[in-house]
């Protein structure tokens, strides 16, 4: 437990969360860009934000700043549409040299996975991603996304379930 | 009969109270449905937890760049210990941190550990600290 803010820098955030906080917005966007965007937003929230934190769940309180900081900027700028994934093919040279078979049939899975991700409406896909991305608890979830925990619980399976139908 | 719905994602996820557990366990034994349910469920699970964690770009983090100890000025920093040890010590500087704190096999299996010797301020006791700190390994 965090007992005063001086037990823990934004340094000591971003060292061992900032990994995490980029991936939770890669992929609820597919995009890196705005991976990149929220990380630093969230960084220079909890630079402000650690003075005043007042021991309790970290992880809930973290997932908090970092989810408002996403919904922040969705709302701030018309959404770019997400079409990340063929640049970022052609930026690692995947696509245009030649690769074992199962290696780009292992990156075409994971780009279905992200499609049908992103189809998903945002609480279950926010959801999915803080359980199964994030690796999150079900409290904690329920900490970062203010709502019951029964909800997150609802969430969760109804996320799967369409995610399920996507995939085939 | 009333099938288990949303208690089979809370099973996969070992989020279900005892007595949760309990009802799961004996509406699956007898309930094809349900272990139907429970298996596509388990593939849209594994199908996200699949997906690879990208690694974040270190200029979005703002962090200092990675500083590389020097082999020979580690050895010259033990050059007054005995030989034996200074001979272990160049096979080891490569995987100590910044601190002089030894990174041992078991740091560098682990995803925390092994960015240890990368890392000016990410030693060993730091990690350590910082897990604590957070409660990430408190139960
Ligand atoms: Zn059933």
């Amino acid at each position: 437990m965090v007992e005063t803010a001086s037990d823990i820098s934004w340094e000591d955030v971003a060292r061992v969360y900032g990994r995490k906080i980029y991936n939770f917005a890669y992929r609820l966007t597919g995009n890196p860009d705005d991976a990149h965007d929220l990380v630093q937003e969230v960084l220079l929230r909890v630079r402000r934000g650690l003075p005043t934190y007042r021991p309790g769940s970290f992880e809930g309180w973290l997932w908090r700043i970092t989810r408002n900081a996403f919904l922040d900027d969705v709302r701030r700028r018309k959404r770019r549409p997400t079409t990340a994934l063929p640049d970022e093919l052609d930026r690692t040279g995947l696509v245009s040299s030649p690769a074992p078979d199962e290696v780009l049939a292992s990156i075409r899975l994971g780009e279905d996975i992200q499609k049908a991700l992103l189809d998903l409406p945002y609480d279950f896909r926010e959801a999915v991603v803080l359980c199964d991305v994030v690796g999150l608890s079900y409290e904690e979830i329920a900490q970062a996304v203010e709502a019951p925990i029964g909800t997150v619980r609802s969430r969760i399976h109804r996320g799967r379930r369409m995610l399920r139908e996507r995939l085939g | 009969m009333i099938h288990l719905g949303e208690l089979l994602s809370a099973h996969l996820d070992g989020e279900l109270s005892p007595a949760e557990r309990d009802r799961v366990a004996e509406h699956l034994e007898e309930c094809d449905r349900c272990r139907d349910e429970l298996e596509e469920l388990a593939a849209a699970r594994a199908a996200v937890r699949s997906l690879p964690l990208v690694e974040v770009p270190a200029a979005a983090l703002g962090l200092p760049e990675p500083v590389v100890v020097p082999l020979t000025r580690r050895k010259s920093v033990w050059a007054g210990m005995a030989a034996a040890a200074a001979a272990i010590s160049i096979v080891v500087a490569s995987v100590l941190a910044p601190d002089g704190t030894a990174v041992t096999p078991q740091d560098l299996s682990d995803p925390f550990g092994a960015r240890v010797s990368l890392d000016p301020g990410f030693t060993p006791t730091k990690v350590a600290q910082v897990r604590v700190a957070t409660g990430e390994f408190a139960e």
